[in-house]
Order: C-alpha cells, then sequence, then structure tokens
C-alpha cells in the first residue's frame, strides 16, 4: 500500500533564506506521525506547504496517489487534508458550532446535515457543553480544541496538528494526547509539529526530526531520542558525546 | 439545542412578517405628504443598507463605494426608458444584473486588497463613475435626465398623485433585501461570509474558497442597492449624477447598519428606522436656524450612539450574545 502522504525533495526558500531543503518524508496510513526539531528546524515551513498555504519552490508534494503540489488550501482540505494553526485562528464573532458548521460545510450543502455534523465533533472532542458561546470566550486550551473540531468536521483522512500540545498545562496536555488517540483510533492518520518531547514521544508511532531544514533522523521514538545526532542538535555537542 | 435555533429563525420570520403587516397599514394613518415621503426614504435605506450588510458586514469587506451601483440603477432604468422606451421594470433588473457584474468586475483585482485598502478602492472607483457620468454627452452628462411624465401607471412605475405605490413598492423592496439576507444567514454563503470576515486564512483551511465568496457577496449586494437606485430614479423623476451617484449615498448605506449592529440580521433595518427620520427631521426643524446646526447635533448623535454601544443598537436585545457566554 502506498503512503498517504509523501513529500519528494522539497525545497523552500525565502530570499536567501533556505527553510527546507530537499525533504522527502512520507506518512503511512493510520500512523501518528510527529514532526519534530529545534526552533528554527523548518517544521513550520513544510507544515504549510503540506496544507497549501504556499508552493514549495522546488520538489513535489503527492497525497492519496495525487500530486497537489499545486493545489490550494483549500481545494486540499476538499482532498482531505485537515489542519489546525500554531496560533489559533478560531472565527472569534461565531459561536463555536457555527466554527465547526463550516467546516462540515466542506462535505455538504445541507444545513441542517452541516448542524447535525458539528454537533457529533463537538461530542467527540468534548466541547458539546460550549457549542453556544462564542469563540471568544474560550479558555486557550478550548480553543485548541476547537481548532481539532473544526478540522474534524471537514471529515479529513490526514490531519495536521500544529503545536496542539504546547503550552497547555500537564493535564490538559494529557485531555489532548487522549484526544490525538481517539483520532487515530477514528482511521485519521495523523501528522504532528510539537517541540514538547516528553509528551508526544509516547504518543507517536514514529517521529522525525528536522534540523537546519532537512530530515536529520527518523525513526522509532526510543531510537530517535537516543540518537547522539538528535541530542547534539536539541542540547549540543557536549551532551552528545555521552551518548 | 437545534429546537431553540429553528425556532429563533421562525421567531425572525414571524417579527419580520408582523412588521411588515404593520408598516403596510401605516399609510391608513399617515396622510400627511411629508411625513409619507420619510417612511419611502426610510425604507428605502433601509432596503439598501441591508443590501449593503451582505457584503460589509457578513463578509467583512468595508465598501464605501456602493453609490456606484445605486447610481447604475438608476441609470440603467433611466437611459432604457427615455432612449428606448423599455419599461423601468426591465430597466431595473437590467440594472441589477450590470450592477452585479460591475461589482464582480471590480472584485477581481479589489478583492486582493485588504483592510483599509480596498476601502480606499471602493470610494475611488465610485468617484470615477461619478465623473465618467457627469462627462457622458449621452447619458445627460451633469445636466443629467428628465424623466417624462405621461399619468399615473404601474406600467410607466410613475405616479404624480399619491405617493402610496413608492411606499408599497420601498416596503416590497426592504422585505426583499431582509429576507434574501435572512435566507442567505443559514446557508453555505452566510458561513462562509462570516468565516472570511473573521479569517481567512482560517477559513481557506476548512475548504472555503474565500475570493468566490467575496465574489458572491459582491454581486448580491450590487444587484440588489441596484434595484433600490432604480426605484429612487423613478421616484424622483429626474436624475443626475450627484443626485444618484454622490458620496452621501455609499455613507446613508454604511451609516444604517453600522449603527443598527454590522453583520446582523435586524442591524439595518433598526439603523435606517432611527437614523433616517433623524436626519429628516433635525435638517427640517434646525436646519434652517444656522449652518449646519443640523448637521452638527446629527453627528453628535450618532458619536453618542455608537460609544454607547458599539456593537450596534440590536445589542440592545439579547440576541446579540448567546446565551451561556458568562465566561
Amino acid at each position: 500500500m502506498t503512503a498517504l502522504l509523501e513529500t519528494r525533495g522539497v525545497w523552500q526558500r525565502f530570499g536567501g533564506l533556505v527553510a527546507n531543503s530537499d525533504v522527502s518524508i512520507s506518512v503511512g496510513r493510520g500512523e501518528i506521525v510527529g514532526l519534530i526539531g529545534p526552533n528554527g528546524a523548518g517544521k513550520s515551513t513544510l507544515f504549510n506547504l503540506i496544507a497549501g498555504v504556499l508552493p514549495p519552490t522546488q520538489g513535489s508534494i503527492l497525497f492519496d496517489g495525487e500530486d497537489v503540489t499545486n493545489l490550494p488550501a483549500a481545494q486540499r482540505c476538499q482532498r482531505g487534508i485537515g489542519r489546525t494553526f500554531q496560533v489559533v485562528k478560531s472565527f472569534e464573532t461565531m459561536t463555536v458550532i457555527d466554527n465547526v458548521i463550516v467546516g462540515a460545510l466542506v462535505r455538504t450543502t445541507v444545513m441542517r446535515e452541516a448542524r447535525r455534523k458539528a454537533h457529533e465533533v463537538l461530542e467527540f472532542t468534548g466541547l458539546a457543553a460550549r457549542a453556544h458561546v462564542l469563540a471568544s470566550d474560550l479558555v486557550p486550551a478550548e480553543k485548541r480544541r476547537l481548532e481539532v473540531a473544526r478540522a474534524l468536521a471537514t471529515e479529513p483522512k490526514l490531519l495536521l496538528l500544529d503545536e496542539v500540545l504546547t503550552g497547555l498545562t500537564p493535564t490538559e496536555a494529557q485531555t489532548g494526547v487522549a484526544l490525538v488517540r481517539k483520532v487515530r483510533d477514528a482511521g485519521i492518520t495523523v501528522l504532528m509539529v510539537e517541540h514538547v518531547m516528553e509528551i508526544v514521544m509516547p504518543l507517536v508511532d514514529r517521529a522525525i526530526v528536522l534540523d537546519l531544514g532537512k530530515v536529520l533522523v527518523e525513526g522509532k521514538p526510543a531510537d530517535v531520542v537516543r540518537d547522539p545526532k538528535v541530542i547534539k542538535a536539541y542540547l549540543g555537542d557536549r551532551h552528545a558525546v555521552g551518548a | 439545542m437545534d429546537k431553540n435555533f429553528a425556532a429563533r429563525r421562525r421567531r425572525d420570520l414571524i417579527i419580520a412578517a408582523v412588521l411588515a403587516g404593520l408598516a403596510a397599514l401605516a399609510p391608513l394613518f399617515v396622510k400627511d405628504v411629508y411625513v409619507q415621503n420619510i417612511l419611502i426614504l426610510t425604507l428605502m435605506y433601509a432596503a439598501l443598507s441591508q443590501s449593503w450588510n451582505i457584503l460589509s458586514g457578513y463578509c467583512g469587506q468595508i465598501s464605501l463605494g456602493h453609490a456606484l451601483y445605486f447610481g447604475i440603477g438608476a441609470y440603467t432604468t433611466e437611459l432604457l426608458f427615455t432612449k428606448f422606451g423599455v419599461l423601468p421594470w426591465f430597466g431595473m433588473v437590467g440594472g441589477g444584473v450590470i450592477a452585479a457584474l460591475i461589482a464582480m468586475g471590480l472584485g477581481y483585482p479589489f478583492f486582493r486588497l485588504r483592510g483599509h485598502y480596498f476601502v480606499i478602492a471602493t470610494i475611488v472607483i465610485a468617484e470615477i463613475g461619478l465623473l465618467l457620468f457627469q462627462n457622458w454627452e449621452w447619458a445627460g452628462a451633469a445636466m443629467g435626465i428628465t424623466i417624462p411624465i405621461r399619468g399615473d401607471s404601474w406600467l410607466k412605475f410613475q405616479f404624480l398623485r399619491t405617493k402610496l405605490p413608492y411606499f408599497y413598492f420601498a416596503l416590497a423592496l426592504c422585505c426583499l433585501a431582509w429576507f434574501v439576507t435572512w435566507w442567505l444567514e443559514d446557508s453555505k454563503w452566510g458561513f462562509w461570509w462570516r468565516a472570511v470576515k473573521d479569517n481567512p486564512e482560517a477559513a481557506e483551511s476548512l475548504g472555503v474558497v474565500v475570493f468566490n465568496s467575496k465574489m458572491g457577496a459582491a454581486a448580491v449586494s450590487a444587484f440588489l442597492v441596484a434595484i433600490g437606485g432604480a426605484f429612487y430614479a423613478q421616484f424622483l423623476a429626474y436624475i443626475d449624477p450627484e443626485s444618484v451617484m454622490g458620496f452621501q449615498f455609499s455613507l446613508l448605506m454604511a451609516l444604517p447598519a453600522v449603527l443598527g449592529g454590522i453583520g446582523t440580521l435586524w442591524g439595518p433595518v433598526l439603523g435606517a428606522a432611527i437614523l433616517i427620520p433623524m436626519t429628516e427631521l433635525t435638517r427640517s426643524y434646525i436646519g434652517g436656524s444656522g449652518r449646519g446646526v443640523d448637521l452638527i447635533v446629527y453627528g453628535a448623535l450618532i458619536v453618542a450612539i455608537s460609544l454607547a454601544l458599539p456593537r450596534g443598537l440590536v445589542s440592545l436585545f439579547s440576541r446579540a450574545k448567546p446565551k451561556g457566554a458568562t465566561r
């Protein structure tokens, strides 16, 4: 079976800055893959390339057997790529349920159907009690959850989570981890950017480490955290010696 | 929860029907032509503002150039009527279609602009339209067009002896604009527009085609405003560029919605119901007493309302804040 998502030799340059150089990764169906790396490693850029915010300078992106390199974000959503934003982008003047309905409307134009789907998703993500609250009145952890809910309402095959667990209290993060597992159990593939290692590592099936725009190491989380190259990238040479 | 939602929609519809019914009875009690005139203008501006609200309120693309579409509706109707003998009813629809096409043609380059730049572009384009008509000989240039009066007729939509037909048409137009808004509010388009207004990037990630959403809103909005322009031209029986395409129309479309509650179903009607009579009354009662005193009073009232109720007059009613928003 082919991978659900594949990037082939993807480059992204911003002027003289190379944010991604020759990045080739693949994500299989049903996996939870963690994309990690120190600040400035190019994680967010790669994420935006996959989500279709901007086209790569070079290289191609394949999703579900189709070349989506030049498709805009909205069409990638229709193809089954859902995403959240690192800095939450709720529709602040709309209620929680209305936020989610926007997502549901990709699959149907019947309002009754979209509303039913939105309720279902809110139930799934534990936001049902807040359905009729304005998005601007949610606490940060709930806003993160709303991002996930909205993306799930588009019925994605692949869900891109951009630091959904960052900045949460330990309890909130644990609830978040449980939600990600639940999403995968519902048959949705997950690619997540995260830099809180101790939270992501137990969660993901596979970790891809980016450093300076390149893929540094890829493998099982337990192996990746012990890899001297990874330790060096995160902590510097001195710590890598002992490893 | 969904029952509440459906019930609220139904309630809005019933309130609108009752209000429209009461308004329809108004001429039974109001015999004074001056007051009838105010009522007609109020209904017309309510309709215009409701239409403006679709693009600027729901979709968040603030236009201060809607006078252009108003003027296009007026000119299309009168040029077709005086030059080719086409009945105003057809001219009205034709004007609407032309305005919608122009709105989309302009949207193509300008919807790439954001925020203030978009607003400035709309003002400039409307001014260019005004200049073009002021210099277009065939369309009467600055002299304008006088509509030949051939007696009261529904066919030609002109009435000399009574204002009542105009009143009922303005009421019907107001109901139409309200109903279109009501209907679109709970549709894919309505949701897309609000999403685009709040956060275009997030909207795009959820499959919303931002550009098309704006184009759709612009077309509907311009079409309805042009119908209003055609009506106004028939009502005045005389048009010139300044009196149907002047900047004041752009403002008078925006103000009721902003005052009443921008991006809300009831805002424009509520705003117009207060603002338009206020405009007329301040002008007639204190307009003569000194230079611009009426405008000062008028401006001060607008400032006072905006300061006291930044989210518009509709926020006086419970609906602006959904239940449960207690945090």
